[in-house]
C-alpha cells in the first residue's frame, strides 16, 4: 500500500492554509527570497507554495513523491530514498551536499540551504512521521475545502478519474502524476494545463532512473573489457617487440599502422 | 626577471586571492560566495574544475597506453611529465569538489554508504581509485633521490604494468561516467547535448583531449623552461589524434542524425550558436588543421591546435555541466568573480606543484636549469636599504609570499562588506537607491526586477507628513515582535490571514458556523455566501489600523510583500489617474476649451476601462510593467520621472500578468 495526496485545483481557492500548516508543523522560519531563484515560492524554508496561475487558478507545489525517484537514483550515498509507505525522505546525515538531487529531479522540487554554513537539501516529506503515527500529512489535514486530500493511491487515482467523469467539462481529462516519470504519489487534476510543474521539455512515462540504469549496468562489463584488452594487449605488443628486438631490429614502420588500428579499436569499444 | 620567476608570481598572486575566498566560502557558506540557487544547483565549480578537470587529466591514461601498452618507445620523454599533470589533475578534481560540496567533511560518506545506481557514485569510487593508481604509478619518480625508498621503488616500477592497465580502465570507466551524470536529466539538458550514448562521446572526447593536453603541456613547458622542442613528436602525436577527431564527429553528428535532431543545427539562436562553437573549435578546426602537414610539424602550428582542442573540449564540458541548460522560469546564474577565482586559485596551485616537482626531480630526462639559481638578476644585499636578501633562491621565495599575502588582503578587502555579512542576498525588499536618497529601490520578490520609488515626490503630493499612514502600515517588516507578525508571519508570501479554524475552535472564541456563513459552510470561494459585514475584519477587529490608512483588511488574504506593493501602487494610480483622465475626457470633450464647467455633474460617465484605455493613450502610467519596472537599472538610478522610466527596458514581468493591472 503506497500513500498520495490528490490536489483538485478546480477546489482550491489560494487560503494557503496548507503552506502555513507545513511551516508550523517543520518549524520553518520566514524566508526571504534569493536573487534569482526559481519564482514559484518553494525553497529549503517553504516545502510547500500556492502558485498562481491566473485568477482563481491556484495550484499547489510541493515534492511529488515519484515511485522511482530520480533523486533518490542520482543520490551518491543513498541519503533520499522512498520509503514502502510512498514518500521520498531524506537522511540528512548521509548527505554530502553535491546536489546531484537537485539537477537530477525534473520538477525542480529539492532546495538548498544556501545560507548556512552547515547546509542541507530540504524538500516536502510528506510528513512521514506523522503518517508513520497514522495521522495524515499536515497540509491536508489543514485545507478547509478538501483540495487536497491524502489515502491510499489506488483509491486517490480512482477518485479522481470518478470527478473527471462526473463532470468532463470542468475537468482535463489528466491525472498528472499517474503516469509520468513511472507515476508519482502526489496527484492533481485540474481546469487547466499543469505541464507548468516542470521544465519546458515534456516528462514521457518512462521513469528516469531507467536512463542511467544501461550506463550503470554496463560499468563493469567495460572495465572488465578494457582491462582484458589493454592487458592482453599489453602482453602480446610487449612479446612481439621483444621477439622482434632478438630477430630483426627494424620492424618499427610497419607496426606503427598496426597500433594506431588498435587504439581506434579500443575507442569503439569504450 | 625569468619566465618562470614570472609566472610563478602570477600563480602565487592568484592562489593569494583564491585563498581569502576559499576561507570565506567555509566561513559563510555557498550563498554568499557564489551565485549558485535552487535552479542551478551547480555551477562553475562542477562545470570546470571537476569536469574540466578530469577531461584534462586525460593526457595521463592516453600517453600511459601509447608508451607501456603500444611500446612507442619514442613518446616515453613525455610519459613522466603526463602522469603527474593527470594526478595534479585529479588531486585539484577533489579540491575543487571539497569547494563545491555543502557538507565536504562528509565526502568520505561514499566509502561507507553505496548507491551502486548513482553515476556519481561511481564518479567519486574512479576519483579514488585513479588517484591512488597515479600516485603509485608516478611516486618512482620523486622517490628516486632516496635510497632508503629504493626497495618500495622498485616494488612499484615491477608493478608498472598492472597500474597502467588499472589506470586505463579506470580512466575509461571515469571519463565516460562523467557523460553519464547527465543521462538522468532529459530535462534540462538541450537535445543537442543529451542523447543516451552521452558516456561513449565523454570517453571519446577524452582521448581526443589527452593527445591535445599533451602537446600543449610539452608546449608550454618547453617555453617556459626553454627546453628542447619535441616538435616532431608531437607532429606525430597528433597525427594519431586526427583520427581520434574524425571519429568523434562522426560520432557525435551521425548520433544527432539518429535522434532526428538535426534540426536544430540551423534553428540558429543561443544554443546553435554554443553548439557550432563547441564543436568547431574542439574537433573541426583541429582536424582541418592536422591535414595541413605544414601546420602539424610547425611550432605555432601546434600551439594553435592544441590550445584550440583543450579551449573547445572544456568548453564541451561546461556545455554539458551547465551551459546548455534549459530550466526557463526566469532562473539565471551567471558565476561570480569569487568562483572564477576559487578555480583559478585550484588551477594555480596545480601549476605551483607541477614546477616544484619538475624543478626538483626527475620529471623529464633532463632537469631543467633551476630558474632562481641564476645570480645576475637578484642582488644578495641590497645597499640602498642596507638590507641583507638571502641567496636569490630566498629572495625569489620572498617576493612569492609577499605577493601571496597581498592577494589574500586583496581578496578579504573585496570579499568584506554586504556580501559576506548578509548572507549573500539582499535583506530587505526595499533600498535607498543609489545616488538619489529620495528615490527607493523597491524589489518586493527580490527577483531583479524592482521599481525605483521617488518617495519624496509621493510624501510631498500626498500631503506632508501626514499622508505616513496612507501606505505605511504599523509595524516595520520583518518585526516579528507586533502582533501582526502572527498573521504575517512570512512578509514574502501570501498567507491566511484569517485564521479559519482558530475561529472556530473552543480556544477562540467557539463562532459558530452560521454566525459568518448564511448557507451552510463554503466549499469554494464564493464569497457571496459569506454574511456581509462579519467578512470585513475590521468590523471587530477595529483597532488593527490606525485612522486615514489605506490599508484595509477587506480579504481572507493577507498579501506578501510584493502583492502588498502593487495593490497599494496600483490601486492608488488607478485611481489618481482615472480622475485625472476623466477630468481630461470631459474638458475635451463637453466642455469648450478654457471652460471652468468641465467637471460639472451630469457629464457623461465613463467607465473604468474607458479610463484606462485613454490613460495608455495619453499618460502610458497604467498598463504596462515597464513603466515602473524599468529592468535592472538599480545600480545607476536615476530614473525619478514617468518620462525616463518610459526608456527602461524589462524583459520579464514575473510578478504581475498585464491583465491584472486592468483588474
Amino acid at each position: 500500500m503506497s500513500y498520495a495526496i490528490l490536489t483538485d485545483t478546480t477546489r482550491c481557492i489560494g487560503c494557503r492554509e496548507c503552506v502555513a500548516a507545513c511551516k508550523v508543523t517543520w518549524n520553518l522560519e520566514g524566508d526571504v527570497p534569493r536573487r534569482w531563484s526559481k519564482n514559484d515560492g518553494l525553497s529549503a524554508l517553504n516545502w510547500t507554495s500556492i502558485v498562481e496561475k491566473g485568477p482563481d487558478e491556484y495550484v499547489r507545489k510541493q515534492c511529488r513523491h515519484c515511485k522511482e525517484p530520480a533523486c533518490a537514483s542520482a543520490c551518491p550515498v543513498g541519503a533520499l530514498h522512498h520509503t514502502p509507505e510512498g514518500p521520498v525522505v531524506y537522511d540528512a546525515h548521509k548527505c554530502l551536499g553535491c546536489r546531484y538531487c537537485m539537477m537530477a529531479c525534473p520538477y525542480g522540487i529539492p532546495r538548498y540551504d544556501w545560507d548556512s554554513a552547515v547546509p542541507y537539501v530540504r524538500k516536502c516529506i510528506m510528513c512521514y512521521p506523522r503518517i508513520k503515527d497514522g495521522q495524515q500529512p499536515a497540509c491536508t489535514e489543514a485545507c478547509p475545502v478538501d483540495a487536497t486530500i491524502f489515502g491510499d493511491r489506488d483509491e486517490l487515482i480512482a477518485e479522481a478519474h470518478r470527478r473527471i467523469k462526473a463532470e468532463p467539462d470542468k475537468y482535463i481529462d489528466h491525472v498528472w502524476g499517474e503516469h509520468e516519470v513511472g507515476g508519482t504519489n502526489v496527484l492533481y487534476i485540474s481546469s487547466f494545463d499543469l505541464s507548468c510543474l516542470t521544465y519546458g521539455r515534456p516528462l514521457d512515462d518512462k521513469p528516469l532512473p531507467a536512463r542511467t540504469r544501461p550506463a550503470m549496468n554496463a560499468v563493469l562489463p567495460t572495465f572488465g573489457v578494457m582491462f582484458a584488452t589493454m592487458g592482453g594487449l599489453g602482453w602480446l605488443i610487449g612479446r612481439r617487440m621483444e621477439n622482434a628486438q632478438t630477430d630483426q631490429p627494424e620492424q618499427e614502420a610497419p607496426k606503427d599502422n598496426d597500433t594506431s588500428n588498435d587504439d581506434q579499436g579500443e575507442v569503439n569499444n569504450g | 626577471m625569468d619566465r618562470v620567476r614570472k609566472l610563478k608570481l602570477v600563480l602565487w598572486t592568484i592562489f593569494g586571492l583564491a585563498f581569502a575566498v576559499a576561507v570565506t566560502r567555509f566561513a559563510v557558506g555557498l550563498g554568499a560566495t557564489t551565485n549558485l540557487n535552487d535552479g542551478y544547483g551547480w555551477g562553475f565549480w562542477i562545470g570546470f574544475d571537476v569536469m574540466g578537470g578530469v577531461a584534462l587529466a586525460a593526457g595521463g591514461f592516453v600517453i600511459t597506453a601509447i608508451v607501456y601498452i603500444f611500446r612507442k618507445e619514442e613518446f616515453h620523454g613525455i610519459v613522466k611529465p603526463a602522469v603527474l599533470t593527470a594526478f595534479l589533475g585529479y588531486v585539484a578534481v577533489i579540491v575543487g569538489l571539497l569547494f563545491d560540496l555543502g557538507l565536504p567533511w562528509n565526502i568520505w560518506h561514499m566509502i561507507i554508504f553505496w548507491n551502486p545506481h548513482s553515476p556519481l557514485f561511481e564518479v567519486g569510487w574512479c576519483v579514488m581509485l585513479y588517484t591512488t593508481v597515479l600516485l603509485l604509478e608516478f611516486s618512482p619518480v620523486p622517490l628516486e633521490p632516496f635510497s632508503a625508498w629504493a626497495k618500495i621503488r622498485a616494488f612499484l616500477i615491477k608493478f608498472r604494468m598492472l597500474f597502467v592497465v588499472l589506470g586505463i580502465s579506470l580512466s575509461t570507466l571515469h571519463q565516460s561516467s562523467l557523460g553519464s551524470l547527465f543521462l538522468i536529466m532529459p530535462h534540462r539538458l538541450h537535445p543537442l547535448w543529451y542523447t543516451p550514448i552521452l558516456p561513449i562521446l565523454f570517453f571519446v572526447s577524452a582521448v581526443m583531449l589527452g593527445f591535445y593536453m599533451v602537446c600543449w603541456e610539452s608546449l608550454f613547458t618547453t617555453h617556459m623552461y626553454r627546453r628542447e622542442k619535441e616538435a616532431s613528436l608531437l607532429g606525430k602525436l597528433l597525427g594519431v589524434a586526427r583520427w581520434v577527431m574524425l571519429l568523434y564527429l562522426i560520432i557525435r553528428f551521425g548520433d544527432l542524425a539518429v535522434r532526428g535532431q538535426l534540426g536544430y543545427l540551423t534553428e540558429g539562436g543561443y544554443y546553435t550558436n554554443l553548439f557550432w562553437t563547441e564543436v568547431l573549435v574542439m574537433a573541426i578546426i583541429p582536424f582541418i588543421l592536422t591535414l595541413i602537414p605544414r601546420v602539424v610539424k610547425s611550432t605555432a602550428g601546434q600551439w594553435f591546435i592544441a590550445s584550440f582542442g583543450v579551449f573547445g573540449v572544456v568548453l564541451n564540458r561546461t556545455d554539458v555541466g551547465g551551459l546548455a541548460h534549459q530550466i526557463g522560469g526566469g532562473v539565471h546564474y551567471a558565476p561570480a568573480w569569487s568562483e572564477y577565482v576559487v578555480s583559478a586559485g585550484v588551477v594555480s596551485l596545480a601549476g605551483l606543484i607541477f614546477m616544484f616537482f619538475v624543478e626538483h626531480f626527475k620529471v623529464w630526462e633532463h632537469r631543467p636549469a633551476d630558474p632562481h639559481a641564476d645570480p645576475e638578476t637578484l642582488p644578495e644585499f641590497d645597499s640602498a636599504s642596507q638590507v641583507s636578501l638571502g641567496t636569490p633562491h630566498i629572495a625569489a621565495r620572498s617576493t612569492f609570499s609577499l605577493a601571496f599575502i597581498i592577494a589574500m588582503g586583496v581578496g578579504f578587502m573585496l570579499l568584506a562588506g554586504e556580501k559576506v555579512t548578509s548572507k549573500g542576498i539582499d535583506p530587505t525588499p526595499v533600498h535607498a537607491a543609489r545616488g538619489d536618497q529620495d528615490t527607493l529601490w523597491i524589489d518586493g520578490n527580490l527577483d531583479g526586477y524592482g521599481v525605483a520609488f521617488p518617495h519624496k515626490v509621493h510624501e510631498t503630493n500626498n500631503g506632508g507628513p501626514e499622508s505616513c499612514v496612507k501606505c505605511h502600515h504599523m509595524n516595520l517588516p520583518l518585526d516579528k515582535q507586533s502582533v501582526c507578525a502572527e498573521c504575517h508571519y512570512d512578509m514574502y508570501i501570501a498567507v491566511d490571514a484569517f485564521k479559519h479554524d482558530w475561529h472556530a475552535s473552543p480556544d477562540g472564541g467557539n463562532v459558530q458556523c452560521v454566525k459568518c456563513h448564511n448557507e451552510g459552510v463554503p466549499r469554494s470561494a464564493d464569497t457571496a455566501s459569506l454574511k456581509e459585514g462579519v467578512y470585513d475584519c475590521s468590523a471587530c477587529h477595529n483597532d488593527l489600523f490606525p485612522a486615514g490608512a489605506t490599508i484595509v483588511v477587506e480579504q481572507y488574504d493577507a498579501l506578501g510583500y510584493a502583492q502588498a506593493m502593487h495593490t497599494l501602487c496600483i490601486d492608488c494610480h488607478v485611481d489618481t489617474a482615472s480622475a485625472r483622465a476623466l477630468a481630461a475626457l470631459k474638458y475635451n470633450q463637453e466642455e469648450p476649451a478654457g471652460s471652468d464647467a468641465g467637471m460639472d455633474a451630469g457629464a457623461k460617465d465613463y467607465s473604468q476601462a474607458e479610463l484606462i484605455a485613454y490613460n495608455d493613450e495619453h499618460f502610458k502610467v497604467l498598463t504596462k510593467c515597464s513603466v515602473c519596472h524599468t529592468g535592472e537599472i538599480r545600480e545607476t538610478v536615476q530614473l525619478t520621472d514617468t518620462q525616463k522610466a518610459l526608456g527602461g527596458t524589462v524583459t520579464a514581468c514575473p510578478v504581475l500578468p498585464p491583465q491584472e493591472l486592468k483588474k
